[in-house]
């Protein structure tokens, strides 16, 4: 017999699972907005279980085991879920953004037999098994389900840049699944067992060994690429770019910070015993964050086309997330999880945003867009909320997130780490807030016929009233801003803590107060730099041009689109990663 | 001789990879990237084996008698799933890029690059006039 | 990049990778030598515990059943996925013929062909029964079983031609034994807990070992799953052949957000 809190840990997978196979057995007979309904419903259903069970997480991890199989003397038979408090508000976020795209995308997919709410409740069922499950193979599972149904959603406007784009997510992303499971095999084989704990006492006793950390490489690489990590993140400006945007919102919001969700958990749980990962993990783990920071704020800001933009933005957040989890201090990781959460709201907003214009305006191009926004107004707002909210405005989950990290990592002296950290956001933030200036008041030069650039047809649905697609938006905002800050604040050490498989610590370090002023201020000046270039002296232009052609023209040579590229640097990536495994 | 499928497996991946890297037809690179996966089988089934030992089916040998890893079998098989999930979702994307864009070279079908018939960003541009250039 | 750099990229992360690998490849238990504990320990007590013979259908659907669901759900967001790329612009109409090539002449089946097919089909639908049924006692299974099944179905096409194969297979049809066959399995996760055992425990008589009826909870888990699977795999082959379909009208965005 399971008790009480325990017996809810299967519900929140089961439910959207049998709802979608519900849809798919009768969808030729369902009215038309039955599946919108029932999607809604099963992802409210989810966050309201994930949430509950977090609740009673509180007290220490709920532990499930399935079929009844629990371990016997020290084996693990079956398969287990264990919640801890984070994972389970992750899962309920995670739940709660689903039902809020399933609003905004009401209507989207009218003619599609509910094959779009189908792949995209699949896609809810396998992240929260993602964050749940205790079991190597089990977690393998869900990432692969995950990432199947993720291939068939951004392929979904059949053009040909979603078609490449789609294919680029799809060999890269198998590839993570096929390293992963290597590394699986081979921890496999070490330990004798596929369960958390089980492999985590069985690495703790064999001291120095190459099969676990390679183990550890393999399944590190993986969780990388799926969070889009330099060398690895070529792929997700190509998909996330092209996605219909309510699957941008999830890919964004949910999908890469659970790839990192998932590495915080595995070398915070899994590989806490072996010393040669651990020291491996802050030189790794920070100085990637850093670079990609750096590199995803740098793309950002050379980008016109909005969704393309967005996605580099999301690659910047990746590294600044990936450098608090380097911190291996409560207060990193705590700080990365919120930061997953307020990252996962602000970043939703935003690509529903793109979505807006694409559907009222047809068209996502910054610079074609010019002061065509408005008369949607309210849009223009949340985005330039979303975009001081990007960029480190002290207000919300996301500010929380951002100073709990910069504060672990300014505790240990990676003063480069926490300068990133605070680019990053400037420069992703810059750029969202010159295409808000742009777009919405019409700033900026005149474009002339450059404005014309045609685009391949870009436009989604338009027969959507402005007010059901800009009401998720808005309400992912305020969530963001109206999360109490002493709620986490109180409950996070214990949280992080139980996360990680540690003893509890006291209140948590944040970083300096001023830091986020200071990156708000630059992404302003970032941004009114992009906007009034041409009305700027010469003598001010002139220099920062010159700095920036020759870099900017290698970076854009780097991300070429070609599948060929992003394989070879694959290989690189993870021969980084071995390379420093095998130096500490 | 006892790294032997070890080693396969790694050599699998190798060429796998390299396929993928030179390929010039989307049809050759999703058969490439089967021969990544195919790494994934042989290393896991390799991990798995005994000698001496007989298929984990307890019909014809009565319980006891020694087997080799069942877990393994079980993964691979849920392996050979993935296996063919991606390779029929590659393929239908392949007849679809075909379709649209008359070739099947990944060269020419490239994600939102300018230059090809939308300008979309002069950084974009210039930096695939340089690309260009260079090859 | 030039491909000569690409492989000059990959020459080096081969070089940095080649000793890291032979290093996990010393430290790895040589081959053959032994197994790991939990396979071991499945192959001591399943038998017993689950009157089954077929331990790899034990692992997948009762000990690691979760794994299975994950998987079959897996394989249905693949299938849906193929279903809405293929359709996307062709549209579901039945109508229309197979395509034919230009010049190549249309060479009428031979009654040897359709006869070979009469034949065969139902042999390969019968074998495929037989798999399926068989998943605890010898090797085989829902899966397995359920892909001859669905290959089954393309001896129709062969034997009957395009407009046999059309009229014989209905997606609605197909949709619905893909998504009841998922639904039953995810069912049999569920039901249980209704009873207050876990989620897929095992609540059902197990029946006798080496019997055909072995394995209780599992055999209804295994319909499922061959159930999902014909259909899956016959869908998968009905939107592959619909390629070959001649198009009504031109190439146009069917898709409305497209």
């Amino acid at each position: 017999m399971t008790a009480f809190p325990a017996l809810l840990l299967p519900l929140p997978v089961a439910i959207p699972l049998v709802v979608c196979a519900v849809i798919l057995t009768t969808a030729h007979l369902l009215p038309g907005r039955l599946p919108d309904i029932l999607a809604i419903g099963a992802a409210v259903s989810v966050a309201v279980l994930c949430a509950v069970i977090a609740r009673y997480a509180a007290q220490g991890p709920i532990v499930y085991w399935f079929g009844g199989w629990e371990p016997h003397d020290g084996v693990y038979l079956g398969i287990g879920f264990s919640v801890d408090e984070a994972s389970g508000w992750i899962a309920a976020f995670i739940g709660m953004l689903y039902a809020l795209t399933f609003v905004f995308a009401w209507g989207f997919f009218d003619r599609t037999h509910g094959h779009f709410h189908i792949l995209m409740l699949l896609f809810l069922a396998a992240m929260v098994g993602f964050s749940f499950t205790r079991d190597m193979f089990n977690l393998f599972v869900w990432f692969e389900v995950m990432s199947v149904a993720a291939f068939a959603l951004t392929a979904y406007h059949l053009a040909e840049s979603s078609l490449a784009g789609a294919i680029n997510f799809t060999v890269v992303n198998s590839l993570a699944g096929f390293l992963m499971l290597g590394g699986i095999g081979l921890i496999y084989a070490q330990a004798g067992t596929l369960d958390f704990e089980g492999i985590a006492a069985a690495v703790a006793r064999g001291g120095r060994d190459p099969v676990v950390a390679g183990a550890f490489c393999l399944v590190a690489a993986a969780l990388m690429i799926k969070g889009a990590i330099v060398p690895f993140q070529f792929w997700l400006a190509d998909a996330h770019a092209v996605a219909p945007s309510p699957v941008s919102v999830i890919f964004s919001g949910s999908m890469v910070s659970l790839g990192l969700f998932g590495l915080a958990k595995v070398s915070a749980v899994v590989f806490a015993g072996s010393a040669q990962v651990q020291q491996a993990l802050p030189i790794l783990l920070i100085g990637l964050g850093s670079f990609t920071a750096l590199l995803g704020g740098w793309m950002a800001l050379l980008q016109r086309h909005l969704k393309r933009m967005l996605a580099f933005s999301t690659i910047s957040h990746a590294g600044i997330m990936l450098a608090g989890i380097g911190a291996l201090t409560a207060g990193g990781t705590g700080g990365m999880l919120v930061y997953v959460v307020g990252h996962g709201l602000v970043k939703g907003a935003l690509f529903m945003i793109a979505g807006i214009l694409l559907a009222t305006q047809a068209s996502i191009d910054e610079i074609a867009l010019r002061g065509l926004g408005r008369g949607i107004w309210p849009a223009g707002i949340a985005m330039a909320l979303a975009g001081l909210l990007l960029s480190g405005l002290p207000l919300g989950a996301l500010d929380q997130g951002t100073r709990l990290v910069q504060g672990a990592l300014s505790q240990q002296g990676h003063g480069i780490a926490l300068a990133a950290t605070a680019v990053g956001a400037a420069l992703t933030g810059a750029a969202v807030l010159r295409a808000a200036g742009r777009i919405f008041l019409g700033l900026g030069p005149d474009p002339g016929d450059e404005a014309g650039a045609p685009s391949e047809d870009e436009r989604e649905k338009a027969n959507r009233p402005l007010w059901l697609m800009l009401a998720p938006c808005c309400a992912l905002l305020a969530l963001d801003v109206a999360i109490p800050p002493e709620l986490i604040a109180h409950a996070l050490p214990r949280a992080a803590a139980a996360f990680m498989h540690q003893p509890a610590a006291g209140a948590l370090v944040e970083g300096p107060a001023w830091l986020p002023w200071a990156s708000v201020a630059a992404g302003l000046a970032g941004a009114g730099y992009g906007l009034f270039r041409n009305r700027l002296p010469k003598i001010v232009v002139q220099p920062v041009s010159a700095t920036q052609s020759a870099p900017t023209r290698a970076l854009e040579f780097l991300h070429s689109g070609l599948i060929g590229d992003y394989a070879a640097w694959l290989a690189v990536g993870v021969a980084g990663i071995a390379a420093v495994l095998a130096m500490v | 001789m006892s790294v032997l499928p070890y080693a396969v497996a790694a050599w699998l991946f190798g060429v796998g990879l390299y396929g993928i890297a030179t390929s010039r037809n989307f049809i050759h690179l999703v058969g490439c990237l089967g021969v990544c996966q195919s790494a994934t089988y042989v290393l896991l089934l390799g991990l798995g084996y005994r000698w001496g030992s007989i298929a984990p089916i307890f019909y014809d040998h009565p319980p006891g008698t020694p087997a080799v890893d069942p877990v393994m079998q079980a993964l691979v098989l849920t392996d050979i799933v993935v296996g063919a999930t991606l390779t029929a979702l590659l393929l239908v994307l392949t007849v679809q890029a075909h379709k649209r864009g008359g070739s099947l070279d990944p060269e020419k079908l490239r994600p939102m690059r300018a230059g090809r018939k939308s300008g979309r960003s002069q950084d974009t541009s210039r930096g695939d006039e340089a690309a260009r250039g260079a090859r | 990049m030039s491909p000569r750099f690409r492989i000059a990229l990959l020459v080096l992360a081969g070089l940095v990778l080649m000793p890291a690998a032979a290093q996990v490849m010393a430290a790895l238990p040589p081959f053959g030598s032994t197994i790991a504990r939990y396979g071991a320990r499945i192959n001591a007590i399943t038998p017993e515990a689950r009157h089954v013979a077929n331990m790899v259908s034990a692992i997948n659907f009762d000990l690691r059943g979760l794994d299975t669901l994950g998987e079959e759900f897996m394989l249905l967001a693949a299938i849906t996925g193929t279903v809405v790329l293929l359709r996307g612009r062709r549209g579901e109409g039945t109508t229309g013929r197979a395509m034919r090539l230009p010049g190549r002449a249309v060479i009428p089946r031979s009654d040897a062909v359709v006869l070979g097919c009469r034949i065969a089909g139902p042999l390969t639908a019968l074998f495929g029964l037989y798999v399926v049924l068989h998943a605890t006692v010898t090797p085989g299974g829902g899966f397995q079983g359920g892909v001859i099944l669905a290959s089954g179905t393309l001896l129709i096409y062969l034997g009957e031609g395009y407009a046999g194969w059309r009229d014989s297979i209905r997606s609605h049809w197909l949709d619905a034994l893909e998504g009841g066959g998922a639904l039953l399995f995810a069912l049999c996760g569920l039901v249980p807990m209704l009873t207050g055992a876990a989620f897929m425990q095992n609540i059902l008589p197990l029946g006798t070992f080496r019997d055909l009826f072995s394995g209780g909870l599992m055999l209804v888990e295994n319909l499922g799953v061959a159930l999902a699977v014909t259909g899956g795999f016959t869908q998968l082959f009905l939107e592959f052949m619909e390629e070959t379909r001649e198009a009504e009208e031109p190439d146009e965005p069917g898709e409305e957000s497209a």
